[in-house]
This record gives structure tokens, C-alpha cells and sequence, in this order.
């Protein structure tokens, strides 16, 4: 089982490397360098809001501030484009979380319900702010990224691969969080945190922390992101439309589970660019995206991955007393308790 | 001085407008547990209906709101029966996610019927003002003001004096006692979401008037009215009316004191301070444990 | 670690799945690719490339935009195409984003092959459009993105036909000053959104009112995302300046009007950047063009008398295929229509359609356009284009300065309100 699992993945993970080689129309590999970098944006936001379930729908401060840090890097430090802004953005993802520190502190006082208005009003703040102090953002003139000199058909490939880079860490960091105990209290706060923090959990500082992590993350998009276009204006990098299509394909995919974010992000990102370009009907593109979202919460409310997951197991169980799944559990739940630990909830 | 008194009179009467549309956002919160992000749509939906009446049937604006709100009763008795009732669980989360992706479609049928271009609602009285103390007033702000008074009493009465308001009430406080007692819950929502979505019918057709809108405008109103309920206290009538009138003219003020850019800047900040000493707003519940 | 096993399968199918569905998509069209270039023969169409804003901030600018291109398509057509073959428009939708636009030219350069790409709506949009293009070497001309902004991201193949957006109101503060001192204005108020087309208009016009004398007493400027104009016309309102210049679109130059009427605020002279020259779309919310009366507008050059190349034709022409009056022809039918004038002479001239020979032939010879003459410097700009003053008078919105082009005298000042 294990052979076949690890064999699977590694080969799923060699064609997402072969991509742009086999792929190399521009065109494709725009829409996955979008899609990769919603991923990463998504999963980053899962780390937070759907492991402690406190749903924020301010990441696109941490887009923006992701993305005027490094266009103000670039032009403080006279960077010329092309290798060297990727190597910018681990610092771009600090400054995020520098960003999120204060402003964490300050949301999280605040109850669940209440929490997501905050961050409704963070972020309406750091557009305004971005409108108004045109002696660091130039306002609504917008600022320019440096242009890479790569000719058009290698063009997409560097991003390509910062961005599932940064994808790949972002879902490892996930994977970590999710297995280790910093994870559980995450979880415990999520299912109930007057419990938790009865229990001794640091609710405080582990939603600190993991609004820091996510954060990092969704600086770096928004970085990569507007390097990839070019131009950077106060409208499109603090933009609703960003929270809210990142809150909905975590939803979609399952928000809280580990792959869920990435599932839904890989399935509504290709899609919405495909259907924003291709619909020249005024209008027929947001009825269908909007049908089709209706169409999947209605019937699938967990998101994909759990009810996935759900019939799977279900599936498993009908086949037999016996089954392979049990089998399997057995010996991995002697293999836990040899270590000496207690597995928490998946 | 007659700059602030300007503002504070302008503020009260757009307020009481923002009243409407956001009393409706609250009571379907506090009956149904749902945020409905498409009521900013809605508004619109009710905007446009009125622009319709009026392009094409030549039907006044004002005696056209005897066929947009009884238009968007049934509309959201609707979409209650087709869309909100399916979700089970986690009725808040998920609901912010249906909603919006109604919203989404009803917003693509709009761009589609009308096109994005900006229009507004026209009559003769619209541009006619009243002067008073120094500047003058606009008729329309002075009829949406008589209309929320209105209709907010009438709800006021519904909500306070009628069997109906009774039920509602005990709904939003504990929907499973209020069962056991024999008060047809479900019956109740439907009805309580249409009622909210009436009074974006009404809440529309002044808002129509007094701004140019397309589709797209509605994503600046649900904002105003998700921070409005928030800070009156989710589920509480009276904060919501409470909620919009502060926010207008204290908007307002800020508006013609300082400068209308930081306005909405130190408007969302203080709502941040509020809500970090009062989160439940002006008159809301704390949240007790959910067993 | 059960639950592990199960997820990562899922992962890894689904995932799987994915990848193979994009890979799909992405045979599915170079398919379509080959079929298309497989056939490149004299008679083909050539394909001309742009992308719309359909939906998004900018739509109602992308319907004149794309009805200008179509209308250009349709004459040329009906003369026989250009260089003897029929002309095929690929417009896409861009959602009035950057990162649309971006994957749209994506897609019609390297998904769709078009022969030439023309220009989306908008400044915000422009240099990413252009970015795209240059990449591949396409010429990108466009009417629209005029910020200054825009010219000096060091790209030599965007070519603007338009006036740059400084110099919009520069006739206007001209002919203010030019005023008897009696006459003259002694204090303005100036009102625009934080916008790269807007912004350096008003301040361009604003240095040259102010060194000529006339005081500002207003200067705000407030976020595109604006939705309730109110408290900003009540700024100026309470300013009682003489003289009024307002950074608009559309929307924005209504809720003015409205509120100046309302509050029977009667200003010597109203400018708005744009509005007032968007036809019915304007006339109509603000109670009829009566109520236009006096107001001016700038013009990049267009209007329903000029004398300019084509222009009888292209009013001719539109009134067939969209009706209406030559009231409702919008000025981004008019930029989108002069682009393809351009488009249609260099190509002639150079009898070719590759970018690269395009692109040295626009830098160097001059064009003439509905818009009037063309001609592009090093960064793009239109160097020849004059900005004309217009008025609403009696129903009509005419030029009125500079004196040669103008139809009647500004009418100054402003009548009241009716």
C-alpha cells in the first residue's frame, strides 16, 4: 500500500515538474501559473482559517502588502528583473507576517462571527491606504515591476516553477502543522476553544502564530503574482474578489482537511480563467460560475474532500467485514501506540 | 456650522434608507442563523424593478414599490425554499457561501439583461429640493426617510404585536423550544426571509434614486450593511436602525469636517475599536456556549 | 495516519485527474492551433486580436470599445478586406484586470495565433497588455491607455492614437485664461478620483490656472472604488468656487450634476474629464441634455462635424448597424475605430502584416484617423493630437475652442440651473 501511495505521488509530482516542458504554450502554462499560485494562496489560507475555523476574509491585505513590499524592494535596492526578485520573496513573506502580527492581535480578540467583519474592515483599510499614500504606493498611478528580459516562449517557465515551489512548501508546512500537536490544539481551538484553552492550549498565540504562517505564505503570491503581470494598482491588489474566491475554493475543496483547499483550488482556478476569457455573453460567465458553486455546496456542504472521503470509506465498508481499510488500521494503530501516542482527529 | 448640520440631517435621512435594507439582513440573521451576502444584490434586483416599472411602464417610482415589494417577497421565499433550506449544518459558514454564490448568479442575469451601464432611477420630483437652514434638501431624501419610518414601523409592529412576531421572536431565541412549543419554525424562516428580502425591495428603490447603480454596486452595500449589523448587534432590529444612522452621519460629518477619503478609513477603524471592547455591537447577545 | 493514506490517494487521483484535464485542455487547443495555421493562404482572414471588458469595473466602456472595433471590421470588410483578405476580430473578455488581460493576449497570441493585437480598454490595463505583446513582438495599438504612466515603462511596440491624458484639459485652463480679467474666474475647485487617466489631467490643468491666477479652494481626490459621490459634490458645493473642474467617468459626473442642481450651486463653468461626452448614458440620468446646458467636456479630438478622415462614412455606417443619433456614438466607439484606421494605413502602406516591419512603420510615418492626425513618438504617444473643448448648447454637444474648429462661442458663464 505504502509502495503504491508514495509511488503515485512522486508520480504526480513529476508531472506537475514536466509541465511547462510538456506543455509549452504560454497560454496553458498562464492559466497554470495562476492556478498554482490560487493553490498556494488557498492552502495558505486554510493553515489559518480552517484549522482554527476562524474564516478571514482579509487575506488580501498580506496579497497587497505581499506585493508593494516587493515592488518597493525593487526600487529601493535598484533590481533589475528577472532571477533576482525571486529571491526577494522569502523576505516579502517576512514583511507579510510582520504585517500580521499587529493586525492578528487585534482581530483576534474578537469572536468568530465578529472576527470576519474585522477582517472585512482590515482590509477596506489597507486599500484605502493604498489609495491615499501615494509617497509609498504612487497611488493610483500603481507601480511597476521590473520587466524580465526572458523572450515570450521561456517566459512562463521561472514563474512556473517559483510558483509550485512556493506552492509545495506552503502544503508541506500544511502537512506539518496538520500532524504535529501544534496542529491539534489548532484543531481543538476550531472545535471548541473555551475547552481548549481549559485544557491548557495557548489559544492566543497558536491563532498568532498560525495567522503568521498563513500569511507569509500569501505574501509571497501576491508578490509572484504581480511580478508575473507587471503592474501593481491599489484596486487589484487589495481586491475583494481575491478573499472571497480564496475562502470559496477551500470551501469547495473542504476547508480544514489538508488537501481540500488544493483539490478545490485546482478545480475552480483553471475554470474561472477559462470561462472569464472564453464567455463573450455579458454576464453568462459569473451565472455559470455561480450555479456551478451552488450546485456543489448545495450537494456536497462539507466540500469535496470529505465527502470524497465519506463515500470512499463507505464504499470500503460495504465491501466486506474484513476490509482492507480495518486491516490496515490495525497495524498502524499498533505502530502508533508503540510510539506512544494518541491519534487525534484527521 | 450649516456644513455639519448638512451632514448630520443628510446622514439621518440616507441612514434611515440603510435602516431598511440592513433590518433585513439582521432579521433573516437572527431567525435563520444566515448571513445573506446577496441582500446587497437584492437591493439592486429591487432597484432595477423599479427602474423597469418606471422606463417602460411609465409606473412611478413611488407607487411601483405596490409591485417591487410584494415582487421580492416571492423572491425570497424562493430562494429560501430552493437554497437555504438544504443547508443542515453550519448553517453560518455555509450559508455565506450559497448566498454569495446566488448573488454571483443573480448579478451575471442582471449584467445580462441590462448591461453594466450605470443608469438611475428618474421623476420629476427627484431633483426638486426643499431649502432649509442654508442648503437645500432633496425631496427623494425626505421620502426615503418617510418610507423607512414607515415601513419600520410596520415591521416594529409585525415583530412586537402580531402572532406572527411572536413566533419569530421565540424562533431567534431558541428555535428548538420554540418547536416544542408548536411554532412552525420552518414556516416562520421562509416567511422572515421573504420579509428581508421585501425590504431591499424598498431600501432599493430610494437607493436607486439617489445613486447611479449597475450590478457591480452591490458589493460596496454588502459591505456597508455586513459592518452596520455587526456593529448594531447581529440579529437585533434596533441596532441595525441604531447601527446605520451612527454610521451615515458620523460618515458624514467626518466627511465635511476633515475630508471624505479618510472618512471611510477612520469610519472601519473605530468599528475596530468597538468591536474589540464590545463585540457584540450596540445591542447584541454575547455568544454563550452552543451546546 | 489511516485518515493520511486515504488523503493522500485522494490527492494523488484527483490531482492526477487535474493535471490530465488541463493537459486536455491544452491538446484540445493546439489542435485548433494547427487546423487554423494550416491555412494561411492569401484568402484566409487575418486574425486581429483584442480583448474586452466585458465584465468587471470597465464594462460599460467595453461595450462602445467593442462596437467601434466591429464597426471598423464590417467597412473594411465591405471594401475588400485589408491587403486583399478579409478581417476576422478574436475578442476575449478580460474582466477589466490586469491579470485578465494577461491571460487573455496569453491566448490570443499563443492559443489563437492572431496576425495583429490591438488594444483593450483602459490604462490599468494597457501596460500589461502590452508587456504580453512585446514578449512576442506584436505591435500593440490601443486608443485608450493614455497615463503617463504608461509611456514610460520602456516598451517601443504600444502606440497610442489618443491624446495623452495630461493634456486633456490643457484647452480648457487656455481658454480660461484667455478671458477678459473681468470676466474671469477668481477661484476653482478641483474634484477627481485617484485615477492615472484623471489625476494628471486635473493637475496639469490646475498648474496652469493657478500660475495664471486663479486660486484653488478645493483639490480632492478620492478612491475609484467610490460608490456614493455625495459628500465629495457637497465639497465642492460648500467651496462656492467660480469655476468647477471634475475628474470623472460617467457615474461620478451624474452624481455631480445632480447634486449642483439639487443644491442650485451655479458655478461660472463646469468641466468634467468625461461624461458629459458619453452621450444618452449621461443626458439621461441628469433629466435631459436641458440640464447639460453649459457644461464642458474635453475631447481627444472627435465629434460628429469634424472634418475629419472617414468620419462622414463612420456615421453613416454606425447609424446603420447600431442606430440611435450620432448623439449616442460614445468616444471609446471613436478611439477603438481610429485604432483600426491606423492599423488599416500602416498595413497598406507596408503591405505586410508582420509585427516587426508594423511596428517600425508606425514609429515612423503619420496616420490620419477620425480623431485627426496621427503621428507616434519614440514611447508611443500621439504628438499631433490637439485637445478640443466641448459644450452642451441647446441640446447638442459642439466644439467651441480651439476657435478654428469651433461651432459656436463657449457659452460663459454658466446659465443657471433649469
Amino acid at each position: 500500500m505504502k509502495i503504491i501511495r508514495t509511488f503515485g505521488l512522486l508520480a504526480v509530482l513529476a508531472l506537475l515538474l514536466a509541465f511547462p516542458l510538456l506543455f509549452g504554450d504560454p497560454a496553458v502554462t498562464t492559466i497554470a501559473i495562476f492556478t498554482l499560485l490560487f493553490a498556494g494562496a488557498t492552502v495558505a489560507w486554510n493553515i489559518f482559517s480552517g484549522y482554527t475555523g476562524y474564516i478571514s476574509l482579509g487575506s488580501a491585505v498580506f496579497y497587497g502588502v505581499g506585493g508593494y513590499a516587493l515592488a518597493l524592494l525593487c526600487k529601493a535596492w535598484n533590481i533589475q528583473g528577472g532571477y533576482m526578485p525571486f529571491l526577494l520573496l522569502p523576505l516579502v513573506g517576512l514583511i507579510a507576517s510582520a504585517f500580521a502580527i499587529p493586525l492578528g492581535w487585534i482581530a483576534l480578540r474578537s469572536s468568530r462571527h465578529v472576527f470576519v467583519v474585522i477582517t472585512i474592515a482590515m482590509f477596506y483599510i489597507f486599500q484605502l491606504l493604498a489609495f491615499n499614500l501615494p509617497g509609498i504606493t504612487n497611488g493610483s498611478d500603481g507601480m511597476f515591476l521590473p520587466s524580465p528580459p526572458w523572450d515570450a516562449a521561456f517566459f512562463n517557465t521561472p514563474f512556473y516553477y517559483v510558483s509550485l515551489i512556493v506552492l509545495l512548501l506552503c502544503f508541506f508546512v500544511s502537512w506539518w502543522v496538520r500532524n504535529s500537536k501544534y496542529g491539534l490544539g489548532l484543531l481543538a481551538i476550531r472545535d471548541d476553544e473555551e475547552r481548549a484553552l481549559s485544557l491548557g492550549v495557548k489559544t492566543g498565540a497558536y491563532k498568532l502564530v498560525a495567522f503568521a504562517i498563513s500569511a507569509f505564505f500569501i505574501g509571497m503570491v501576491g508578490a509572484l503574482v504581480n511580478y508575473f503581470i507587471g503592474s501593481l494598482y491599489p484596486a487589484f491588489a487589495f481586491s475583494p474578489a481575491f478573499d472571497i474566491t480564496v475562502a470559496l475554493m477551500a470551501f469547495l475543496g473542504g476547508v480544514g482537511t489538508l488537501v481540500g483547499p488544493l483539490v478545490g483550488a485546482l478545480l475552480l482556478a483553471p475554470l474561472q480563467q477559462y470561462l472569464t476569457v472564453q464567455l463573450q455573453i455579458v454576464g453568462l460567465d459569473l451565472i455559470l460560475f455561480g450555479s456551478l458553486l451552488l450546485a456543489v455546496i448545495l450537494l456536497l456542504p462539507e466540500g469535496i474532500v470529505p465527502s470524497l472521503r465519506k463515500t470512499w470509506t463507505r464504499w470500503k465498508a460495504s465491501r466486506g467485514v474484513r476490509s482492507p481499510v480495518a486491516g490496515s488500521r490495525e497495524k498502524e494503530e499498533k505502530a502508533l501506540l508503540a510510539k506512544g501516542g494518541r491519534e487525534g482527529n484527521g | 456650522m450649516t456644513l455639519i448640520i448638512e451632514a448630520v440631517v443628510l446622514g439621518i435621512l440616507t441612514g434611515s434608507v440603510y435602516a431598511l435594507m440592513a433590518s433585513g439582513l439582521t432579521l433573516v440573521f437572527g431567525v435563520l442563523d444566515i448571513i445573506n451576502i446577496a441582500q446587497g444584490i437584492l437591493v439592486i434586483v429591487g432597484a432595477y424593478l423599479s427602474y423597469t416599472l418606471e422606463k417602460y411602464f411609465h409606473i412611478d417610482i413611488i407607487l411601483g414599490l405596490l409591485v417591487t415589494i410584494p415582487a421580492l417577497f416571492l423572491l425570497g421565499i424562493g430562494i429560501e425554499w430552493a437554497f437555504m433550506r438544504r443547508i443542515k449544518r453550519d448553517r453560518v459558514m455555509i450559508s455565506i457561501l450559497v448566498t454569495f454564490a446566488v448573488a454571483l448568479v443573480i448579478e451575471g442575469l442582471l449584467n445580462f439583461i441590462f448591461t453594466p451601464n450605470y443608469v438611475q432611477l428618474t421623476a420629476p420630483y427627484i431633483d426638486a429640493a426643499l431649502p432649509v437652514f442654508g442648503f437645500y434638501l432633496p425631496y427623494i431624501y425626505l421620502f426615503g426617510f418617510l418610507l423607512s419610518v414607515v415601513v419600520l414601523t410596520l415591521l416594529y409592529f409585525l415583530v412586537y404585536r402580531t402572532k406572527f412576531g411572536f413566533g419569530l421572536r421565540a424562533s431567534m431565541q431558541d428555535r428548538t423550544a420554540a418547536a416544542l412549543i408548536g411554532i412552525d419554525v420552518e414556516r416562520v424562516q421562509t416567511v422572515t426571509f421573504g420579509i428581508g428580502v421585501a425590504l431591499a425591495a424598498a431600501g432599493g428603490m430610494v437607493f436607486g434614486a439617489t445613486n447611479p447603480f449597475n450590478a457591480a454596486t452591490s458589493y460596496d452595500l454588502i459591505s456597508r450593511l455586513l459592518v452596520i449589523i455587526v456593529l448594531g448587534g447581529m440579529g437585533s432590529l434596533r441596532g441595525a436602525l441604531f447601527a446605520s444612522l451612527a454610521m451615515l452621519v458620523i460618515s458624514d460629518i467626518i466627511d465635511v469636517v476633515w475630508s471624505p477619503v479618510w472618512a471611510n478609513v477612520i469610519f472601519f477603524a473605530l468599528l475596530i475599536v468597538l468591536l474589540l471592547f464590545r463585540p457584540q455591537g450596540f445591542f447584541g447577545r454575547l455568544e454563550g456556549r452552543k451546546q | 495516519m489511516v485518515r493520511s493514506t486515504a488523503t493522500f490517494r485522494k490527492f494523488f487521483s484527483l490531482s492526477g485527474i487535474i493535471v490530465l484535464l488541463l493537459a486536455a485542455l491544452a491538446a484540445c487547443s493546439t489542435q485548433q492551433n494547427n487546423a487554423n495555421s494550416n491555412t494561411t493562404t492569401q484568402s484566409s482572414p487575418i486574425l486581429i486580436g483584442a480583448s474586452i471588458a466585458n465584465s468587471g469595473d470597465f464594462s460599460a466602456d467595453g461595450k462602445p470599445t467593442r462596437e467601434g472595433y466591429e464597426l471598423w471590421a464590417d467597412t473594411i470588410n465591405k471594401q475588400g478586406g485589408l491587403l486583399g483578405r478579409q478581417v476576422k476580430l478574436d475578442l476575449v473578455n478580460d474582466n477589466s484586470t490586469p491579470a485578465g488581460v494577461t491571460t487573455a493576449y496569453q491566448k490570443l497570441i499563443n492559443v489563437d495565433h492572431v496576425d495583429l493585437t490591438v488594444g483593450p480598454f483602459a490604462d490599468l490595463t494597457a501596460v500589461a497588455a502590452a508587456r504580453v505583446a512585446h514578449r512576442s513582438g506584436y505591435a500593440l495599438i490601443e486608443g485608450s491607455g493614455t497615463a503617463v504612466a504608461v509611456f514610460q515603462q520602456g516598451l517601443d511596440n504600444i502606440f497610442s492614437v489618443s491624446l495623452s491624458a495630461k493634456n486633456y484639459l490643457v484647452s480648457f485652463a487656455e481658454y480660461i485664461l484667455s478671458l477678459p480679467a473681468a470676466q474671469r474666474p477668481k477661484t476653482a475647485a478641483y474634484s477627481t478620483q485617484q485615477d492615472p487617466f484623471l489625476g494628471p489631467q486635473l493637475d496639469e490643468a490646475r498648474s496652469l490656472l493657478e500660475n495664471g491666477g486663479v486660486k484653488t479652494v478645493l483639490n480632492q481626490q478620492y478612491p475609484v472604488e467610490t460608490s456614493d459621490y455625495t459628500p465629495y459634490a457637497q465639497k465642492v458645493v460648500a467651496s462656492g468656487a467660480d469655476l468647477v473642474l471634475l475628474g470623472t467617468f460617467t457615474p461620478d459626473s451624474v452624481a455631480y450634476v445632480k447634486a449642483f442642481k439639487q443644491q442650485h450651486y451655479n458655478p461660472k463653468a463646469i468641466i468634467a474629464a468625461s461624461g458629459p461626452d458619453q452621450g444618452d448614458q449621461f443626458t439621461g440620468p441628469i433629466g435631459g441634455t436641458k440640464v447639460a446646458e453649459g457644461i464642458f467636456v474635453p475631447n481627444g479630438g472627435w465629434y460628429a462635424d469634424i472634418n475629419t478622415f472617414g468620419n462622414t462614412q463612420f456615421q453613416k455606417d454606425y447609424i446603420a448597424k447600431y442606430g440611435g443619433s450620432t448623439a449616442d456614438i460614445s468616444s471609446d466607439t471613436v478611439q477603438a475605430y481610429s485604432v483600426g484606421q491606423v492599423l488599416t494605413q500602416a498595413v497598406t502602406k507596408i503591405h505586410s502584416i508582420d509585427n516587426a516591419k508594423l511596428i517600425q512603420e508606425l514609429h515612423s510615418d503619420s496616420f490620419d484617423t477620425l480623431q485627426g492626425p496621427v503621428k507616434f513618438a519614440a514611447d508611443g504617444q500621439n504628438t499631433t493630437a490637439v485637445a478640443f473643448l466641448f459644450q452642451w448648447q441647446n441640446g447638442n454637444l459642439i466644439p467651441v475652442y480651439p476657435q478654428n474648429n469651433a461651432q459656436a462661442n463657449p457659452e460663459y458663464p454658466k446659465r443657471t440651473w433649469p
